[in-house]
């Protein structure tokens, strides 16, 4: 699938097959574009843990669910728990920069040598980093952006995928996650049951509301051949509308064939 | 619990009608019948009124709503068990559990039992 295509068929998918597994492969291709995304001094915050919903016992299955998530935790065959490791970067004390230095992605014609990472950026600026009221929001955006790439690669894959929060503190125990490794979202993965469209793509704030032009308070302006190139390419796509007649009567039928309240 | 006015008398009962109809669309009233009846056994069974079961599962705090979870779960639990002593297939059992979650779920409560489904062929 195209890329733009990718991002345009995304959608928070909410009915699974439940019975269909998801292949491995498909798991691991998942987390392989995962691990290949950008990441701020190369330091690889996001860490995931991959469950599979039938190895679970049936206790802990139940000890996981929220009031918010019981139905999706139930119908999603995969779970992937991800985490921001934030001892990370005191464990490996520069390391990965250096590596960055050997394989010339940093060079010194923007003023980087071995000797800057080990006497300024780790000492003067990581460490300290670590220990500033900011430090879990910056680990958590890294992350965030690993975590997407995961997402839209399971739609590539032709599986569906949604984010959900998580119950930490059980997830912690059944799992034995590390003390310093803060709980993000769980990526619950499956065989969609509805329809790839969903409905529609999902209602979004104006363009303009979200992005700005030079400075807060100056719009950027939206260009209509650009979103015009954009539905050829299937990134803009038919949005979802209140009270689709089409939508309703497909959820009512997953509601039949699932066995789910209306 | 004394005896149960008319169901249509109970706010609650309204709410989870009109609820139905402005999500689903035109057609739903046609199970209004039996969804009655079911909410009906259900109130026998928890020995409450509907508004009674909702007033439970909410709390009013500085003026504003919110959920009781201790409530929620206390019906939650008790939808279940309701459901199990349904004579029938799991299917029916479902459709009765699910009938209730239903008339909590339009009047607020948010609640979910996950599949309800009986057979395994349903769900491929």
């Amino acid at each position: 699938m195209e890329f733009k295509e990718v991002i345009g068929n995304r959608r928070s998918i909410r009915f699974f097959e439940p019975d269909k597994p998801v292949e491995r492969e498909k798991i691991q291709t998942m987390l392989e574009a995962s691990r290949l995304a950008s990441c701020a001094v190369n330091a690889h915050w996001a860490k995931a843990i991959v469950i599979e919903r039938d190895k679970l016992p049936e206790d802990k299955l139940e000890q996981l669910k929220t009031p918010v998530t019981a139905l999706n935790v139930e119908l999603a065959p995969v779970h992937i728990y991800w985490y921001a490791d934030l001892g990370v970067v005191n464990r490996i004390e520069g390391s990965r920069l250096r590596e960055l230095v050997d394989v010339g992605a940093l060079a010194p014609t923007h003023g980087w040598t071995h000797k800057f990472v080990d006497e300024f950026v780790y000492p003067q600026i990581l460490r300290p980093m670590t220990e500033g009221p900011g430090y879990a929001v910056a680990a958590a955006a890294d992350c965030g952006i690993a975590m997407c790439q995961a997402l839209l690669t399971a739609f590539d894959e032709g599986l569906g995928a949604c984010f959900s929060a998580f119950n930490s503190n059980i997830a912690k125990e059944v799992f034995n996650v590390p003390n310093d490794w803060v709980p993000l979202y769980v990526l619950l993965v499956g065989y969609p049951a509805e329809s790839p469209a969903a409905g529609g793509q999902r209602p979004r704030p104006p363009f303009e509301e979200q992005y700005y032009d030079g400075a807060f308070g100056t719009p950027f302006q939206r260009d209509e051949a650009v979103v015009e190139r954009l539905k050829q390419a299937n990134m803009i796509q038919q949005p979802a509308t209140p009270g689709n007649q089409e939508r309703m009567d497909e959820i009512k039928r997953l509601a039949e064939r699932l066995g789910l309240p209306m | 619990m004394t005896d149960l006015q008319p169901l249509m008398d109970y706010a609650t009962v309204k709410t989870w009608l009109d609820g139905l109809r402005k999500h689903w669309g035109g057609g739903v009233e046609s199970g209004d019948e039996e969804r009655l009846e079911i909410l009906e056994a259900f109130c026998g069974f928890a020995g409450k009124d509907p508004d009674s079961v909702i007033d439970e599962c909410v709390l009013v705090r500085d003026g504003e709503k919110r959920v009781r979870a201790k409530g929620r779960r206390r019906y939650a639990n008790l939808i279940t068990q309701f459901q199990a002593q349904v004579e029938g297939s799991r299917m029916t059992r479902g459709k009765w559990g699910n009938t209730v979650r239903s008339f909590l779920i339009h009047n607020g409560i948010l609640l979910q039992a996950g599949l309800q489904a009986g057979d395994s062929e349903t769900a491929t």
